[in-house]
């Protein structure tokens, strides 16, 4: 009798193990770490500026999407029903396997493909199957630049406007370029490489004017901020980032939020003695811009070099957000978000404009924007005050913000200096969240954020400035934050102020979001995952192995035959991939600046790449 | 015999002269140790002196008696010698607390010099080499200098010591003790200098091949004076005015130098090497091993490796025309 | 002791001595010795049965002399080639201690890339450190792959430890020492 039992109840649990085994691996197996739901959206949601943010025509003119930078498609045909049918379309191939940051803009029945390094521009026409290329744009940048582009020579796209294409070459030169033909219209030098200046940043174009900025933080070079007329491509304005208030373009219209951020010459004062002329503030990130109140709002790159130590003061104005005037330049006011920056936490992240409803009740015309120290900014867009500031992923290195004073509070331990390095800083030098945008869906009212959960160990030394060579001083080594996966994508709820859900990657995510209206948020990982989710739950409802990592901008569009296509570029690169795009070699750590150290793994895989991949539903 | 003392004589003397003197008194920190120095000499050469009569005496008294294993005569003398026993180990005791106390009140003393500095700055050593920087609240007021140092006579300084590379050692004999300079560490000095004049510091810890020719210009003046040498700093370098100058400035900044120095308001933003923004205003050249006029300065940078082998600065074979311009531009930055 | 063993022991130890010392002779001080980095070619294909120049001694010595390599770790970190090549894993620049060489391993094809830049983004330091300096920086470069002698390398980084000590680094295999590799 005992037997039996001993025996039945020996088969019942070995066929419970091999049900649970045999459960596991049947399912499709997904490469991330997990998903964790946290709490339903506020039903007060924030909703994107009106004024910059039109109705979706079914094209992507500019790698924002819209002004408010909301990378969100109107398009309903997919929805979380029908992805899961999603299939390949058709692809492209760059030929060029550097990191594919740009997305494709498509305007009409045209699609615009952007690729890094030589920086040649693609014009594919849609109507026709397999959509071939109509022209080729061939600028042939100067390769030498390549040596001074800190993170890889990529460009983060082009932006159509009024029949032209205006993009920037790596080698510090703004071009426009007819959208019809592929002539090159002009072409004006704005950057010097001998300088160690490149320029990656996608302009905005707005109000007649060409908006671009500069990199090359890392290199000591001076940041700023120009506007070249549309037309003509002459210089209209250029307002620096450090230096006396005639060149930071700072006058009688400037208001300050805070007190710390008021004064004269504060560009030149919180610096030791012409140190801001080799200091940073480089903006090589993304723009924003309010029609109605005709600003357009913008961060600056850290200040150099990364060893603090030799450059005391507060170093104005780098690591935080300026509000100019489109038309003269001017700067309205300025948040610093890191003052005396110590780990590289530039500031030039997406900023989303929302109006944003207050605790009060009323709605104020806001900015919401997921920064690079871990802090999740709501700002009144009109005056720069700070109205929440939230961390939305872990944070050892900043106690908080005071929102009285308006400024980080740091942890003093946390600070590196010569002889002392520090270890378990979080965030890492990529901060919470680097370049790769988020976006915003006013259905959900819920802001999707691709991050990173990266700590590091610092050591500084002192800085040799020689022009033209990296301007850095420090040994950085990065590794996975607590919880040990090196990914997150979070789903931020701005009024409530919390996370929604939360999606854990094993490697660190630096692709853009896309939302959708149909209830969608796509994103690619390094590994070349191409994935859709619910944007309510998280829940996985799509993905497709691409042929390399994913760190490209995903876009939708209405395509000659009005089916809603889902395009992303492929094609591994940029900082986080820099193993793999310029073949380091991982058993020095602090190459890449420490970044090697966390993508150890990352050669084993995925490749170099350089496609498109447009998806649709079968027809 | 007498070339003999005379050399001896003048190796005795040769610390008690002039710029480098450890018993030149002119700090704060330096007169406290002369003072419980004196102390200490005065107590010790007293008992040195009883000690030796006594133990002359002994010898003198010795030598008029055989020894004998079993003396009776030991047992009779303990009487006397009970009580100088006891007189002396009193006189010890005494002695002793007294240069201990002495020792203690000094140290204090010490410790109250740089309560509350007014001067502060960070001195960080080099092979072989010193980085000085004047810090101050408001960051752009920062002095960037080399080698050198002025402080307002009667003011506390407080010096921060670091090093970059390996073990030095900071000292200003007429001003203070010794201080390490320790790669990793943060050590300090307090300085309170009493008396205006030109002193020499000298780098007191082995260091390099160059160990020897690290020292240090200071140069305590009027607290007017050091206001006006200050404000002096915080300037930009002269712009080059003659047409050798100016060559000398192209060659400084595009070849070989701009990598290495600085030189404030031009394109020279090197960071490793002494900033010679206001080079032609100090008194030596490269760490107090060239006294500062034309002819040395040409003599360096011809041949830096002839007059201080071993240091990092290159020999460059540059031409006769390259090195006087560059000389006539370096002369000019006071 | 015997004679003979007595000589043997002396005759070991002077070896021991001799071989010890031109790893330590620091080069005379004067050595500016201008235009010693050759415009030596960094390719593999020499038509009509031409060949890679043999790689000069006195460059050789370089990367066997101690002092010599200690003063490219230090001209490593000065002149910011750290900050593109970082401790030999590449960043902006290409990893140094791996066996690929795009533009020749032999040392004298390290220094000429260094006087001369390269494409792709390489500067140029023609002008910017003497002959000898660019030597020094050559040979600390090849003892990043571990081509140099164990005894010639520092034991200690300059910086926050986070690669073994040289003295524990592999070799590289590279193509014998006259050729170039792409």
């Amino acid at each position: 009798m005992k037997r039996s039992v001993a025996g039945i109840i020996a088969g019942l649990t070995l066929a419970l193990i091999a049900g649970l085994v045999f459960w596991t691996f049947a399912r499709t197996r997904s490469p991330d770490l997990g998903r964790t739901q946290f709490a339903a959206p506020a039903s007060n949601k924030a909703v994107p500026a009106q004024a910059a943010s039109p109705a979706d025509d079914g094209n992507w003119t500019m790698p924002g999407k819209d002004y408010a930078s909301t990378r969100f498609s109107g398009l309903t045909q997919l929805n979380p029903a029908n992805v899961g049918k999603l299939q390949v379309a058709f692809t492209f191939s760059t030929g060029t396997t550097e990191g594919f940051e740009a997305p494709p803009l498509v305007v009409g029945s045209t699609m615009y493909v952007v690729a890094p390094w030589p920086n040649n521009v693609f014009a594919l026409d849609l109507s026709k199957p397999g959509a071939p290329a109509k022209w080729v744009y061939e600028p042939k940048p100067a390769a030498a630049a390549k040596g001074v582009a800190c993170c890889g020579p990529v460009n983060r796209g082009a932006t159509y406007s009024n029949g032209r294409l205006f993009l920037n070459l790596l080698d510090g030169n703004t071009v426009a370029v007819d959208a019809e033909s592929g002539k090159e219209i002009w072409r004006t030098r704005l950057g010097d490489i001998q300088k160690g200046e490149t320029m990656t940043m996608a302009p905005l174009v707005a109000d007649g004017k060409v908006l671009v900025g500069n990199s090359g933080g890392e290199m000591g070079v001076r940041g700023w901020l120009a506007a070249l007329d549309a037309g003509s491509g002459k210089l209209a304005w250029k307002a620096y980032s450090t230096g006396p208030d005639t060149e930071a373009l700072i006058g009688p219209d400037y208001r300050a939020p805070y007190p710390q951020d008021q004064g004269k010459d504060l560009g030149v004062s919180s610096w030791g003695p012409e140190q801001w002329k080799i200091g940073g503030g480089t903006v090589w990130g993304w723009l924003s811009y309010d029609p109605e109140l005709k600003l357009v709002y913008y961060g600056t790159s850290n200040p150099g070099p990364w060893n603090a130590d030799q450059r005391p003061g507060d170093n104005k104005w780098t690591a935080g957000v300026f509000a100019r005037d489109i038309s003269t330049g001017q700067a309205r006011w300025f948040y610093q978000s890191t003052p005396h920056d110590l780990f590289d936490h530039d500031d030039i992240n997406e900023i989303i404009l929302a109006d944003w409803p207050a605790p009060n009740g009323k709605r104020v015309p806001a900015l919401i924007r997921p920064s690079r120290n871990g802090y999740f900014y709501v700002q009144d867009r009109r005056n720069g005050r700070v109205l929440a500031a939230d961390p939305y992923s872990y944070i050892n290195a900043y106690k908080g913000v005071d929102l009285k004073s308006g400024r980080l509070i740091p942890v003093a331990e946390k600070e590196p200096k010569p002889g002392r390095p520090v270890r378990d800083i979080c965030p890492g030098p990529p901060g919470a969240k680097d370049w790769n945008p988020s976006a915003f869906s006013p259905v959900t009212g819920l802001v999707y954020i691709p991050h990173l959960n990266i700590c590091m160990d610092m050591g500084v030394k002192n800085a040799n400035y020689i022009s033209g060579t990296p301007f850095v001083g420090a040994d950085v080594k990065m590794y996975a934050g607590p919880g040990g996966n090196r990914g997150v994508f979070t789903a931020w709820d701005p009024v409530a102020r919390r996370k929604v859900f939360e999606i854990k990657e094993d490697l660190p995510l630096w692709s853009p979001a896309l939302a959708t209206a149909g209830g969608l948020v796509f994103y690619g990982t390094m590994d070349g995952w191409f994935k859709a989710v619910d944007g309510k739950t998280g829940r996985l409802l799509w993905q497709f192995k691409t042929g390399s990592g994913i760190i490209g901008q995903p876009i939708s569009y209405r395509g000659p035959d009005g089916r809603q296509y889902i395009a992303v570029p492929s094609g591994i690169g940029g900082w986080a991939g820099a193993i793999v795009a310029a073949d380091l070699d991982e058993r020095d750590p602090t190459a890449a600046l420490g970044f090697v150290n966390a993508t150890k793994d990352l050669k084993k895989r995925t490749t170099k790449g350089g496609m498109v991949y447009v998806f649709a539903l079968p027809k | 015999m007498r070339r003999g003392a005379v050399l001896a004589c003048a190796l005795a003397l040769s610390g008690c002269e002039g710029v480098q003197n450890a018993l030149g008194g002119q700090g704060a920190e330096s007169a406290n140790f002369i003072w419980l120095f004196t102390l200490f000499m005065a107590v010790c050469t007293v008992m040195y002196v009883i000690i030796g009569t006594g133990l002359a005496v002994a010898v003198w008294r010795r030598r008029r008696q055989a020894l004998v294993v079993d003396d009776r005569r030991h047992h009779e003398t303990s009487g006397k010698v009970g009580p100088a026993l006891a007189l002396w180990t009193i006189l010890i005791v005494v002695g002793l607390t007294a240069l201990t106390i002495a020792s203690f009140f000094t140290d204090r003393s010490n410790a109250a010099v740089a309560r509350d500095p007014r001067i502060k700055l960070t001195v960080t050593a080099n092979q072989w080499w010193w980085d000085v920087k004047y810090t101050t609240a408001d960051a752009s007021k920062t002095v960037h200098t080399a080698n050198e140092i002025h402080l307002p006579v009667g003011e506390a300084a407080e010096v921060t010591l670091k090093s970059n590379d390996v073990i030095h050692s900071f000292w200003i004999p007429n001003l203070a003790g010794k201080q390490d300079l320790i790669p990793g560490r943060t050590t300090d000095a307090q300085l309170l200098p009493r008396k205006t004049g030109l002193y020499r510091g000298q780098c007191a810890e082995f260091c390099g091949v160059d160990h020897a020719l690290m020292a240090l210009d200071i140069t305590v003046e009027s607290k007017a004076d050091f206001q006006r040498w200050y404000a002096s700093q915080l300037q930009p370098a002269a712009a080059p005015a003659s047409p050798e100058q100016r060559t000398g400035f192209a060659y400084f900044t595009s070849r070989e130098c701009a990598g290495c120095h600085n030189i404030s308001g031009t394109p020279a933003s090197g960071q490793v090497a002494p900033d010679l923004s206001h080079f032609a205003s100090r008194r030596s050249i490269a760490a107090g091993t060239l006294p500062m006029n034309d002819a040395n300065l040409h003599k360096w940078i011809g041949d830096p490796q002839g007059v201080k082998p071993g240091s990092h600065m290159p020999t460059i074979a540059m031409s006769d025309a390259d090195s006087r311009a560059l000389t006539a531009y370096l002369g000019s930055l006071r | 002791m015997s004679s003979h063993f007595q000589n043997s022991l002396i005759a070991l130890a002077m070896v021991a001595a001799l071989s010890g010392c031109e790893r330590e002779k620091r080069q005379d001080p004067h050595y500016p010795i201008p235009k010693t980095v050759p415009t030596i070619s960094p390719d593999t294909i020499f038509p009509g049965n031409g060949k890679l120049p043999p790689l000069d001694p006195r460059a050789a010595a370089f990367e066997r002399n101690a002092a010599a390599i200690a003063e490219g770790q230090r001209l490593y970190n000065w002149m910011n080639c750290a900050g593109c090549h970082f401790h030999g894993g590449g960043g902006m620049g290409v990893a140094l201690m791996d066996g690929k060489w795009r533009y020749g391993g032999r040392i004298d094809q390290i220094a000429a890339s260094i006087m001369e830049g390269r494409p792709n983004g390489m500067p140029s330091w023609k002008n910017k450190l003497t002959d000898k300096q660019v030597w020094q920086l050559a040979a600390y470069v090849r003892s990043l792959s571990g081509q140099v002698p164990k005894d010639a390398v520092g034991a200690r980084a300059d910086e926050l430890s986070n690669t073994p000590p040289q003295t524990q680094t592999k070799r590289e295999p590279t193509p014998s020492a006259d050729s170039a590799q792409q």
